[in-house]
């Protein structure tokens, strides 16, 4: 695997010449894994999250921007729920 | 000599005409929306203390801001696909919207890609504006990598990209012959020729936020990048290496503003806000308002269309607590969707029954309102024994989890403890094998963990490498995986090719003392 995508915490996948990744992303800095194409509502699903962001907490990228439930996510990618 | 001065000044003004607009400013207004999904009307989100959106009140705004300052509005992607307003008339209605609304462009999303590359190419067809996608090799007729559009003298090229993940998000035979290249790599190579015709050159870009940072950082001379994918609700321009970014959160539930003064090639000054879209305001447009009454009456006809028949009750009711004919008929049809051996799905999941007779779409809509996508993954027949463990552990409080199944029979004994109830599973008649493979489909919910099903997870962080099986994506534990297709339609499809289903109770999941 390469050292970059170690770093990131990406799992190197193959398909047709092309690279994928299966995403590693950290909710409030727990690592979860997710399928390409899962949005942050699955993050949420997996790190036990979802039924906060209903009774009225936000979820926030890095930069402290809100996202939407249906945002797509890359590997690598930190988010907040507060 | 007057001839001679006229035909010089006449020169000059056919270079100035030709060339970016050099020594004076210009003020242009960006107007902007991403990832709009086809919700046209106000609605409130999960835990939101308010309605937002509605493409009328959208309109109004729009058409206050354009009397304003010269102005381009542009679409960031996933316009068509998503809510049913979108969906039911496969994105006709949200092309007749921007239309109507007047788009200067948009770049496809990947979800533009869902219903198909035939009807993407007619809706491409019918938009009177340019559809980009710069970085998508091998899609014919439609597609422009950009275009450069005049305004007030300023030359602006808009360059779109799309997420290089595209054929993970759709289904594989949705993208077909096409490639998706790496944003960064189509840029560099259009940049030169953009910047040669152009005084500003701005990215339609629907990749991400983080990827458009990225981007930004990597790729100098790009202007401005107007975002989405993300779904990031950005109030301010961002700058990364000169690089203005915006975004404008989702659903239509913002608008996006960014003021520019241009000069000599550079942006000298610019300001943004998102505009929140918010009903009652009473600037609706009301062209817009009958466009979108009129496609939520289409829906709503379609809703009320007969597509196939119940030979008997379809029971939702008892789904969190035993075996029922509806779960039977809704996870076969899974099963046999994603070519899997078995099917798995949260009983919680079923919302209700549909009675003897007619089934129309709305039926199917209400027993399974969830925006939810067929999954399948390969797992051991110890967790699938543990899958099956997990949901029968809350029977005595009719949990969600409580398993509808398809091409297994279990026993289970609700009295011993939670953890060791299943006794026998047989898959297709014979004995589960704790060490054989089976692959197993599922929703997209139970696949991230929903209801507390750590299996799949397990699984999938087992998987040593993907790899692509007869164009679809697979991966050593990943099966299937169509985030584009909400399983309800997939039962819809099922049935109207059944025309009559009559699904029985047949002893898949037996109570045990």
């Amino acid at each position: 695997m390469p050292t970059q995508a170690r770093r990131l915490g990406h799992r190197k996948l193959k398909t047709e010449n092309r690279k994928l990744f299966f995403m590693q992303v950290y909710v409030n800095e727990e690592p979860v894994e997710l399928l390409p194409g899962m949005t942050v509502r699955h993050a949420l699903i997996k790190a036990g999250l979802l039924d906060r962001v209903a009774a009225g907490l936000k979820v926030y990228d890095e930069w402290g921007n809100e996202l939407g439930l249906a945002g797509a996510l890359s590997a690598g990618n930190k988010i907040w729920v507060r | 000599m007057r001839k001679l001065r006229t035909a010089i000044f006449v020169l000059i003004l056919t270079i100035l005409a030709l060339t970016p607009a050099y020594g004076r400013e210009v003020n242009l207004r960006i107007l902007y929306v991403n990832d709009f999904h086809g919700f046209a009307e106000p609605y409130k989100s999960p835990g939101a203390q308010e309605s937002l959106g509605g493409v009328a009140s959208l309109a109004g705004a729009v058409a206050g801001l354009r009397k304003e300052k010269p102005t381009l509005l542009l679409a960031a992607g996933d316009m068509i696909q998503g809510n049913s307003w979108a969906n039911l008339p496969r994105g006709k209605s949200a092309v007749d919207l921007m239309n109507l609304m007047r788009f200067d462009a948009m770049v496809v999303g990947n979800h533009e890609f869902d219903y198909g590359q035939e009807v993407l190419r007619k809706r491409i067809a019918a938009a009177r504006f340019p559809v980009l996608g710069a970085n998508v090799e091998g899609f014919k007729d439609g597609l422009k990598a950009y275009v450069i559009k005049e305004i007030q003298g300023l030359k602006v090229a808009v360059i779109g990209v799309v997420t290089p993940d595209t054929p993970v998000s759709t289904h594989p035979k949705n993208v077909v012959g096409l490639k998706f290249l790496p944003p960064q790599a189509v840029l560099e190579k259009y940049l030169p020729e953009m910047k040669k015709q152009a005084d500003l050159v701005i990215v339609l870009s629907h990749i991400g936020y983080q990827a458009d940072r990225d981007l930004a950082a990597k790729v100098p001379g790009i202007g401005v990048i107007v975002g989405g994918h993300s779904h990031t609700k950005l109030l301010e321009p961002a700058v990364v290496n000169d690089t203005i970014i915006v975004q404008a959160w989702e659903h239509a539930k913002a608008l996006g503003v960014l003021d520019l003064t241009v000069a000599d090639g550079k942006v000298k000054g610019f300001s943004g806000r998102l505009e929140m879209i918010k009903p009652g305001q009473g600037r609706e447009d009301k062209a817009v308002g009958r466009l979108v009454k009129r496609y939520a009456n289409r829906v709503n006809a379609v809703l009320r269309e007969k597509i196939g028949e119940a030979a008997l009750d379809l029971e939702g009711e008892h789904v969190r607590a035993r075996e029922t004919n509806l779960g039977n008929l809704i996870t076969d049809i899974l099963r046999q969707a994603a070519g899997a051996q078995v099917a798995i799905i949260n009983g919680g999941g079923i919302r209700a029954g549909i009675p003897k007779g007619a089934i129309t779409v709305k039926d199917v809509y209400t027993v399974l309102p969830f925006d939810n996508y067929l999954v399948a993954i390969k797992l051991t027949g110890k967790q699938l024994r543990e899958a099956l463990e997990h949901g029968v552990s809350g029977d005595e409080n009719r949990a969600g989890r409580f398993p509808q199944v398809s091409g297994l029979s279990f026993t289970y004994n609700p009295r011993a403890l939670a953890g060791s109830r299943v006794k026998e599973v047989l898959i297709g008649g014979q004995p589960l094998d704790l060490q054989k493979e089976y692959v197993v489909a599922t929703n997209d919910f139970m696949a991230a963990g929903g209801d507390g099903y750590q299996s799949f997870g397990e699984a999938l962080r087992s998987s040593r490498d993907f790899s692509s099986l007869g164009g679809a994506l697979t991966g050593e534990k990943l099966a299937y995986n169509d985030a584009g297709r909400w399983l309800r339609d997939v039962v819809i499809d099922r049935i109207i090719k059944e025309k009559k289903v009559a699904p029985q109770v047949e002893g898949r999941i037996k109570q045990i003392d």
